[in-house]
């Protein structure tokens, strides 16, 4: 009996491979593309990649998480085709070390104050209110990077105001969100996108635009990736093609 | 209340919080969804990939677990050498490692700039960030919760069983497989249940070497995570079904426990 | 014919013996626990492999540590029969009996367990797995199971130990019958000198790793060459001072007081011994008859039957047993604190020096 339980646990194993395999040698099988992206691009690039996958015999694996966190894989040796952040700083750091190609600008976002949709806050001078308790990324993590530069901006009596509110460092805009839909935290700092991705659950409120951080998307293909060649093609479709004009439709504004 | 009676009465509420709070997220986990709308999550494509992935790779974990550490617990369990109890000290490290600090050794190993790195590079495999990698994690966290227990099933085993075997003879491999294995079948039931239940809900350590790519290294826990801040339903419905999984595997180690009357030997 | 010699450092004890079974005979050792009989049993088992040891088994070496030789116990054709029996509890009555036959086809292996099981009376249970089984159904399940390969020497360790009294009795008798037919050379371990010498064609006596006295039961009882063998033996042990007498005799002055007469030639301190069964009561106060040379005036401490006869234990300058018939204990109105002359022949009384 034991006998035969190990047999079935190899075979299911033997039998489906480990996934490693990069597509395969018969142009029948879809080749394999892995894209690594920051979180604030989930929804639009979860709409795009099957239509680039059905358009280039591709399956893309989509792979979303903070860009700081994508950038550490990468350098580890992850198997990733193409890298897609949230700025422009660390696609740059990665090729400075050899392993990113030139990266490309491709989109631009804005950095705004969201808060629950029935919020009575409408300004960023409410933060400071005693009690308000407000949501930012982690200092490396882009987004956590952009709010503390645009924090930097205000009055030190301000920002210190609003530091001392902070509940909660998130790893990615996506813990942000979640934590302002479950109604853990009164405000947060994320992108325009993401509000608009909560089809109405939350409110953006714009900031001045003294403060409003210069938010550029950069992307490139990975040295070691196995599909280079695909991989150009998928970060050529973010700037112009299906993949642009889903992050158009999802509130990205165009590449600089 | 009369004198005696308090002490009856307070055991049963503790028995009562502690059940209460032991079992309502639980409960909660199944009944803050509509069935409905558990099912069609579990139907999205992210979520059968994440299922298939924990399956294989808890399945392939798990049968070289089995039969790499079975032999291995067989040695500790009955012989002694110099050095023995640094020998199970170190197998059992792992059961006190916090998963993302495992997750980071195994970098350190054989990730591609680990000590093994070049190597395992240059055999062209990938275990970082891949599939196989993922079963090198959940292997690496589990494997002390099952060699710990067939260690102790095979001591437990009495000794006069294997001299028995010999003066019959059978040489000490087939007693091992004849009459070791058979008598601690309980014992290394409940070993794999627990190393089962380990690598089925493991997450740090898979996390940190692996990483989260679905349909290559994100696991059900790992998607579970990946879909809480945004799809809660989807990640109540990955939840269910882990919890009714884990459920089936402690009602079969009981099951197989039954046969308890015939684990060890008559003193 | 089985040679077992060995020299074994166990613990406190060195183990140091060294002897011989004849083919188609049982020499039973008998002797108080730790003293190294188990451990001889799995030396010439080669479950244990002693410091220095030589052990043949019908002209085959198969321990010669001066030689390097250690036939691993496996490829040693012993029959070994475990106190406790250690039967597979995983495995039915049938396929423990079969496991020594892995080399051949099913059937074939079923048929020759049957026909054990049959021999031992066992053949309806030979599809129940051991905790079904009675303490005696086990008991010969394990010698069945011993038996199963023919093989060259037949090992029992305490075999009726593990059995409660009245079971004990047949199985003796069944045992004995097995061992008869056997023709095996037997090596059989036991505490218990009634038991070994029912089952031993001859019996030795070990005590702190040595054998201190070898022969046959009767010849032991007899003629004990120690006060251990004779205590050993279930005599009764007193001790004293011996000094010669006339026409042969010694007389002895016993410690606490009063005196025995013995045919024994000794002198010094010695240990005075006789078996219960040759001590006869006699009522206190009456004038001697019988030609009993000695007499000790005693207490009743208790009486215990057992069986047909009655045990006495009595209370003087030094404790004694006697063993009489149930009638002779209801004539003499034996019952505790009834004060009583023991009494026995000075032919039956044993000196051993100290």
């Amino acid at each position: 009996m034991v006998v035969g339980v190990l047999l079935a646990c190899a075979a299911m194993t033997a039998g489906c491979g480990d996934g490693d395999d990069s597509g395969g040698d018969s142009s029948d099988s879809p080749t394999r593309l892995v894209v690594s992206a920051a979180s604030s691009m989930t929804k639009a690039l979860e709409k795009c990649a099957p239509e680039f996958g059905d358009a280039e015999n591709a399956d893309v694996k989509l792979s979303f998480a903070g860009s700081d966190e994508l950038a550490a894989q990468i350098r580890q040796g992850a198997p990733v085709d193409v890298y897609a952040a949230a700025n422009t700083r660390l696609p740059d750091e990665l090729n400075a070390d050899g392993s990113l190609e030139k990266p490309v600008e491709f989109a631009t976002n804005e950095l705004v104050l969201a808060v629950p949709e029935q919020s009575e806050i409408d300004s960023i001078d409410d933060l400071t209110k005693e009690g308000t308790t407000v949501v930012i990324g982690s200092e490396s993590v882009p987004i956590g990077a952009y709010t503390r530069e645009t924090l930097a901006k205000l009055p030190p009596a301000q920002e210190e105001a609003i530091l001392r509110n902070v509940r909660s460092n998130e790893p990615d805009v996506n813990g942000i969100v979640g934590k302002l839909t479950q109604g853990a935290a009164d405000a947060g700092f994320v992108y325009v996108t993401d509000v608009n991705a909560t089809n109405g659950e939350l409110r953006a409120i714009e900031l001045p635009s003294d403060l409003e951080p210069q938010v550029t998307y950069g992307a490139g293909v990975v040295t070691k990736a196995k599909q280079p060649d695909l991989a150009q093609q998928f970060v050529d479709g973010l700037t112009h093609g299906d993949c642009a004009d889903a992050l158009g439709a999802a509130g990205f504004g165009p590449a600089p | 209340m009369t004198g005696r009676a308090w002490f009856p009465v307070l055991l049963g509420v503790c028995l009562a919080v502690a059940l209460t709070f032991l079992t309502l997220p639980v409960v909660a986990i199944f009944v803050d969804s509509s069935p409905g709308e558990l099912i069609s999550s579990l139907g999205e494509e992210g979520a059968l990939d994440a299922l298939w992935l924990s399956l294989r790779c808890t399945a392939a974990s798990i049968a070289i677990i089995l039969l790499v550490g079975t032999p291995a617990a067989y040695l500790l369990a009955t012989r002694s050498f110099r050095g023995k109890a640094l020998v199970v000290t170190l197998i059992e490290l792992p059961l006190v490692l916090p998963p993302a600090v495992a997750g980071i050794a195994l970098l350190a190993a054989v990730g591609p700039e680990g000590i093994l790195g070049g190597a395992i590079d240059a055999a062209g495999i990938q275990l970082s960030f891949a599939t196989a990698g993922v079963v090198v994690a959940l292997t690496f966290v589990s494997s002390p919760f099952y060699v710990r227990q067939a260690m102790a099933a095979f001591a437990a085993v009495d000794r006069s069983l294997l001299d028995a075997s010999r003066t019959l003879g059978a040489s000490e491999a087939r007693g091992f497989l004849r009459v070791m294995i058979p008598v601690a079948v309980p014992g290394l039931a409940a070993g794999t249940a627990l190393a089962l239940g380990r690598a089925l809900g493991e997450f740090g350590a898979t996390l940190m070497f692996a990483g989260s790519f679905q349909g290559i290294t994100q696991t059900v826990p790992l998607a579970i995570y990946d879909r809480f801040s945004t799809d809660f339903d989807a990640a109540l419905a990955l939840s269910a079904v882990l919890v009714a999984v884990s459920a089936a595997i402690l009602l079969a180690v009981k099951l197989v426990r039954g046969g308890e009357a015939l684990g060890v030997a008559p003193r | 014919m089985l040679r077992v010699e060995a020299r074994h450092q166990l613990g406190d004890l060195v183990l140091d013996v060294e002897l011989v079974v004849e083919h188609g005979s049982c020499l039973a050792l008998a002797g108080p626990s730790g003293a190294g009989k188990t451990s001889l049993l799995r030396i010439a088992a080669g479950l244990l492999r002693p410091e220095q040891g030589h052990v043949a088994a019908n002209g085959e070496t198969w321990l010669d540590t001066h030689r390097g030789i250690d036939v691993p116990a496996e490829q040693r054709r012993c029959g070994y029969v475990f106190q406790h029996y250690a039967l597979f509890p995983h495995l039915t009555a049938w396929q423990n009996v079969a496991y020594a036959l892995h080399g051949l086809p099913r059937s074939e292996r079923r048929a020759r367990a049957g026909e054990l099981l049959e021999r031992f009376g066992l053949a309806a249970r030979a599809d129940a797995r051991p905790h079904t089984l009675s303490g005696g159904e086990r008991q010969r399940v394990a010698v069945a199971r011993a038996l199963a390969r023919s093989p060259e020497v037949l090992l029992l360790d305490e075999p009726l130990s593990a059995l409660d009294a009245r079971t004990r009795a047949a199985a003796a008798r069944e045992l004995g019958e097995v061992l008869r037919e056997s023709a095996a050379p037997t090596l059989l371990v036991t505490h218990d000198f009634a038991e070994a010498a029912q089952l031993g064609d001859r019996v030795g006596i070990i005590d702190q790793g040595r054998v201190v006295q070898e022969g046959t039961p009767t010849e032991l009882a007899a003629a004990p060459r120690s006060a251990f063998v004779a205590d050993f033996t279930g005599a009764v042990v007193l001790t004293g001072l011996a000094r010669p007498g006339p026409a042969g005799v010694t007389y002895v002055d016993l410690d606490g007081g009063g005196n025995v007469t013995s045919t024994d030639a000794a002198h010094g301190i010695v240990a005075v011994s006789v078996y219960p069964w040759e001590i006869v009561i006699e009522p206190a106060g009456e004038e001697a008859h019988g030609s009993a040379d000695n007499r000790l005036p005693v207490e009743v401490l208790s009486v215990t039957t057992v069986g047909s006869r009655v045990r006495v234990g009595l209370g003087g300058v030094q404790p004694l047993v006697a063993e009489v018939t149930r009638a002779s204990a209801e004539r003499l109105r034996l019952e505790p604190g009834v004060r009583v002359i023991a009494t026995w022949k000075a032919a039956a009384t044993r000196l051993v020096g100290l």
